[in-house]
């Protein structure tokens, strides 16, 4: 019975994601992606029925387990991208280093002034960092990862629409700066948004990703200690 | 055949993601297991321990459907929805306010970092020199397009 339920889940969420990928593929706009469609067709769908969360866990953990792997693959992205990292690691590194210090500190000193309790400012902490990475490291720090997935996709949306926007604003015009700028505040968003840019933001801002996740998930129990202490 | 070499790739992976994680356990350290996993991948593919061939499939396979995986966890946020409704909002601009100082501080270092002038010919460089490969570039990116 158990294992049925599960198998159901399993391919019900398998088959909501691929339709909403179907239809994202092909209208191409951000609200339409299919992480965000499909986690709030669930949503709704479990809340009308009246079914717990934990229910549904009884099968989602088992597409949950393949994060693991899903972000150990990431290092064939960056694998490929060795050279340019070589070429230039000092602007993509000291850029994310710079990046994932200022999201994390201005997120959780923010949630802080305005008074919110550990919980919630853990949650904020890896909001720059792809959902993927980011869930591991807010369980590490004990917080609820749901919430801090929430923001991730806010911090990616920030990007998405008014990041080409920001740069302008900020002065920041070397195509360099942009992708490292985008794919370390909005990740996977902002790398796709980069590409309008040129290919050379574009692919500076999805080492910036993979750098950034690499490098929050080093700081984060720093920067917590630090902050807490 | 193609399906068998994916899984299999795919287990490749998940034993690294192992790994990582009894090395994180092992040695008490508060980064996740995964992040080991993909360092540790990195550095084998480096040094040429593991063949590119041998997870070429299976990363691409599960970095393609990447959003999927991370639904369950973010239905999750159904046990929260009254926290949006009232002071949770709040939360939603420190994220955007703090996603804002994000871009201004890593582009400016980042721009400082690589020097200010060139920054428009080595783009033209770079479209010039990878005409063939820019349209499989493009492809590639759109297809990340749909991570978060």
């Amino acid at each position: 019975m158990n294992i049925m339920l599960s198998a159901g889940i399993v391919v019900s969420t398998v088959f909501i994601y691929v339709v909403m990928a179907m239809i994202y593929k092909k209208f191409r706009l951000p609200v339409l992606m299919p992480a965000l469609t499909g986690t709030a067709i669930i949503v709704i769908v479990l809340i009308n029925l009246n079914i717990p969360y934990s229910t549904y866990m009884k099968g989602g953990q088992w597409i949950n387990q393949l994060l693991g792997p899903a972000v150990v693959a990431l290092a064939y992205p960056l694998y490929k991208q060795r050279h340019q990292l070589l070429k230039n690691w000092l602007p993509i590194v000291g850029g994310s280093l710079a990046g994932v210090f200022a999201g994390m500190l201005s997120g959780m000193l923010l949630a802080l002034a305005l008074g919110f309790s550990k919980p919630f400012i853990l949650s904020i902490v890896p909001k720059s960092v792809t959902t993927p990475v980011a869930i591991q490291i807010v369980n590490h720090l004990g917080a609820d990862s749901s919430l801090t997935s929430v923001f991730v996709m806010i911090a990616g949306f920030t990007g998405a629409v008014c990041g080409v926007y920001l740069l302008r604003l900020f002065r920041i015009h070397h195509v360099i700066g942009s992708g490292i700028a985008l794919g370390s505040s909005s990740h996977a968003l902002g790398t796709a948004k980069a590409l309008e840019i040129g290919e050379q933001a574009s692919s500076m801002s999805s080492i910036a990703m993979t750098i950034s996740a690499i490098v929050a998930s080093f700081i984060a129990p720093v920067v917590v200690w630090i902050v807490f202490h | 055949m193609k399906v068998i070499l994916i899984v299999v790739q795919i287990m490749l992976l998940y034993a690294i993601y192992l790994v990582g994680s009894y090395v994180q356990a092992w040695l008490n350290l508060p980064i996740p297991g995964s992040i080991i996993g993909l360092l540790l991948l990195f550095v084998l593919l480096l040094c040429r321990v593991i063949p590119v061939s041998w997870i070429e499939k299976g990363s691409t396979t599960i970095l393609f459907y990447l959003p999927l995986f991370f639904i369950p966890a973010t239905v999750g946020v159904m046990n929260h929805l009254d926290l949006f409704a009232g002071k949770g909002l709040l939360l939603v601009v420190v994220v955007i306010v703090s996603t804002i100082l994000t871009i201004a501080v890593a582009g400016h270092v980042s721009q400082w970092l690589a020097g200010r002038p060139g920054a428009h010919t080595a783009e033209k460089k770079v479209l010039s020199q990878g005409q063939p490969g820019a349209s499989r570039n493009s492809v590639q990116y759109r297809e990340k397009e749909t991570r978060v």
